[in-house]
């Protein structure tokens, strides 16, 4: 079988490709360079901590003395500071209020796209206006609320307010606009199919690369969100993890190495999740980017 | 499981979601059976939310104590710092209910002063102080940062004077004796022959740790107060540019920059900072009471190298102290209990034994004067090569210059520190670098702060000066 002769390259691309490819991984290093340090830092013994920027030096293996680094922050993480529970609130938090949050914004702005009601136009101008409201200016009538409801320091106090993100509601009504055909819909209609039922099975996979983008958006929002919680909760059970490392550093002294040790647990969950959605968060980000 | 997503996949297709969507939905439903079965145990009582750690620790001995024995129990909650603002602002300003008992740092007190007396979110405690003599048993400057318009709404947890902390072996190594130093000027002096290449790197080394940077401010404000000037009076009224503190700024300047510069940016609990105290690279600080824990558990290999002496003072004869960060007890207006709150308060802050926990920890000096006479204070410290840290800190303690409360205070700060900024620009472009050669400058730049502070001041219908 004859092999198709492969197209050489010219030399001027050649060069554009290593010239590009090093600034590439020259930028990638870069980038990785914090969490190497994170990651160094988190394996040095408070009384060494300082002594060397990245490794500790010594007689092992490349001059680095490996033998002074140990686990023992990511032990007492879990022994002393009990962060199994900052854990799963977290998880909890996150996940929770990512599903419904994406349930929500997705359900209302497809209805704010795609049906005709009174007070529709009106809806969508205050979701709009509601885009430009710094978070900061709603800590007070938020917490007012939620002491009326009686959901101060509560799960629910924390989640509730999360469910319908203006930010999401105009998301998801501009993917529904711009993703699902009204021919499509009428279809569906003078068969037969209810309206849940088409949202379900005709409108959610066409607008899924926007679904997991704003999934995981949320889901890290949630995650990293520290202000919220520390308003809202009181009991320290209750206290996601963005708070229990925070709460690692002292006034009057921080060991560093348990709080780097905290954050690797916390960002290693996410790390691994945006791995697994890095697909569809770049396609829902670019969805609409280009007229077709 | 599995039958749950079986269920789900009768309304929702797979094809909705990607691998990592669904197990956005599997964690969220496991999770929420895992919350669900792991129950939190309910809490009733006292709430007293804190924002340092050391604190909560140490308290927790006197709490545990105070539930053993007496009704309600006492619940602690640590929080951010400012987290704990944001929650008690919110609490003030929503008029909803907050803790019972809340230690606040002096940075974010003042603004629970914004608005009229009557309003302040904590209980004015200034009449119970005065009957129960609590007043005369504390330090008197401690309770100026809690005090707005001549009303206490706070128990003093501290005192905090500041000292001189230098490199004992690097100075006895060159043959120089910063204890005889009397004055700022006599110091500059004393410590230029250090400044050069230390080490051998090729990089020239200084002397003390200050700079312009945004964590400076703080003590930048000390030197202010240690010179006897300040951004506010006793009566809350702006005084920024003054004399006193132009020649504050102008000297600092002159630290900065030039051929007799001496300063270095070495901030304070930054790993770079901490590095150039290691390896020599600065030699001097100005180190609070509480700061010495600091030094002590983030740098050991320090230990016996450090010495505390007195502030060299702006002018002979003058202050050898000032002070810098504070912490109060207050008690919320919206608090159910406020006999129990206060009775835990006082359980808390005037108790002997927290009082020596504190010192020995963080070498914090108690407020409570009866207590400067114990003999813990006068222990010699390994670290501060045997110094008798307590007793040192105790001796400047009445020294310590009286501090506002204005809401303003961090603004001014800021807009001071900027100032100064701006002077060490000025001085490196016209290559002015005397004190005396600064001074019209750094009045026309505190004038320029002072207008920008009044406009903000004059904002608040409560707190601006009469016409």
């Amino acid at each position: 079988m004859a092999s198709t002769p492969k197209k050489k390259m010219k030399p001027g691309t050649v060069v554009m490709y290593v010239v590009l490819y090093t600034a590439l991984i020259f930028c990638a290093l870069v980038t990785l360079v914090p969490f190497a340090y994170l990651f160094c830092a988190s394996l040095k013994p408070s009384a060494i901590f300082f002594d060397n920027l990245f490794l500790p030096t010594g007689d092992g293996l490349f001059g680095i003395g490996w033998e002074k680094m140990n686990f023992d922050h990511y032990k007492r993480l879990f022994s002393e500071e009990g962060f199994l529970r900052p854990i799963l609130n977290s998880t909890f938090y996150a996940s929770v209020t990512g599903v419904l949050a994406t349930l929500f914004a997705a359900t209302s702005g497809y209805a704010l796209a795609k049906f005709q009601f009174r007070g529709r136009d009106g809806i969508t101008k205050l979701v709009l206006a509601a885009l430009v409201v710094p978070g900061a200016l709603l800590f007070a009538p938020v917490y007012q609320m939620l002491y009326w409801f009686g959901m101060l320091d509560s799960y629910t106090g924390l989640i509730i307010p999360a469910l319908a993100p203006a930010f999401g509601v105009y998301l998801f009504r501009q993917a529904t606009v711009n993703s699902v055909p009204n021919e499509m819909l009428e279809s569906a209609r003078i068969d037969g199919c209810g309206e849940i039922m088409i949202f379900f099975t005709f409108v959610l996979p066409l607008i899924r690369p926007m679904m997991g983008a704003f999934l995981l958006l949320t889901f890290l929002g949630c995650w990293n969100n520290f202000i919220g919680a520390q308003i809202v909760l009181q009991t320290p059970e209750k206290m996601p993890l963005a708070v229990a490392i925070n709460q690692l550093r002292g006034v009057y002294g921080t060991d560093y190495g348990l709080i780097m040790a905290g954050t690797v647990v916390s960002i290693v969950p996410v790390l691994a999740l945006f791995l697994l959605l890095q697909k569809e968060f770049l396609s829902g980000l670019t969805a609409g980017a280009v007229k077709g | 499981m599995s039958r749950l997503f079986r269920l789900i996949f009768l309304f929702v297709p797979r094809e909705s979601l990607s691998v990592g969507g669904w197990i956005i939905v599997g964690l969220a439903l496991s999770s929420s059976i895992a919350v669900l079965s792991w129950p939190i145990p309910q809490r009733e009582g006292l709430e007293f939310w804190l924002f340092s750690k050391g604190h909560a620790e140490l308290y927790q001995v006197k709490t545990d104590q105070w539930n053993a024995q007496r009704d309600p129990d006492v619940h602690i909650s640590l929080l951010s710092n400012e987290s704990l603002q944001q929650r008690m602002l919110a609490s003030f300003l929503s008029d909803t209910p907050a803790a019972d008992v809340i230690e606040v740092e002096r940075n974010f007190v003042p603004q629970a002063f914004t608005g009229p007396i009557k309003d302040v979110g904590f209980i004015d405690l200034t009449d119970r102080l005065k009957e129960e003599g609590i007043y005369d048993q504390l330090n008197g400057p401690s309770f100026a940062p809690w005090t707005s318009r001549g009303r206490i709404f706070g128990l003093p947890h501290d005192v905090h004077p500041m000292m001189l902390a230098y490199r004992a072996d690097l100075f006895e190594a060159a043959g120089i004796d910063l204890t005889q130093v009397q004055t700022w000027d006599e110091f500059a002096e004393a410590v230029r022959p250090l400044v050069g290449d230390r080490n051998g790197d090729g990089i020239t080394d200084y002397v003390i740790s200050m700079w312009t940077g945004g964590g400076f401010r703080d003590q930048l404000e000390a030197l202010l107060l240690q010179a006897g000037g300040a951004l506010f009076d006793e009566a809350e009224r702006m005084q920024i540019n003054t004399e006193l503190n132009a020649r504050v700024l102008a000297t600092l300047a002159s630290w900065m920059v030039g051929p007799d510069r001496i300063a270095v940016d070495a901030p304070e609990f930054d790993p770079q900072g901490n590095q150039m105290r290691l390896d020599g690279r600065v030699l001097v600080a100005l180190m609070p009471d509480w700061l010495g824990g600091v030094w002590e558990m983030d740098m050991p290999a320090l230990s016996g190298k450090i010495k505390l002496m007195p502030l060299p003072a702006w002018e002979p004869g003058g202050r050898r102290t000032s002070v810098w960060g504070g912490t109060m007890l207050g008690i919320p207006k919206t608090t159910e209990d406020f006999d129990s709150a206060w009775t835990f308060a006082k359980h808390l802050y005037l108790s002997e034994e927290l009082a020596e926990g504190l010192y020995r920890k963080h070498y914090i000096i108690s407020p409570v004067k009866a207590f400067w006479d114990r003999s813990f204070y006068d222990e010699p410290v390994e670290f501060f090569g045997g110094q008798p840290v307590g007793r040192l800190y105790i001796d400047l303690a009445p020294q310590v210059p009286l501090r506002t409360s204005s809401p303003f205070n961090t603004y001014a700060k800021d807009r001071v520190a900027n100032a100064l900024y701006l002077l060490k620009e000025y001085a490196n472009e016209n290559q002015k670098y005397k004190p005396e050669e600064l001074m019209d400058e750094a009045h026309r730049l505190l004038k320029s702060s002072e207008d920008l502070v009044t406009r903000q001041v004059e904002r608040n219908v409560f707190l601006r000066s009469e016409p």
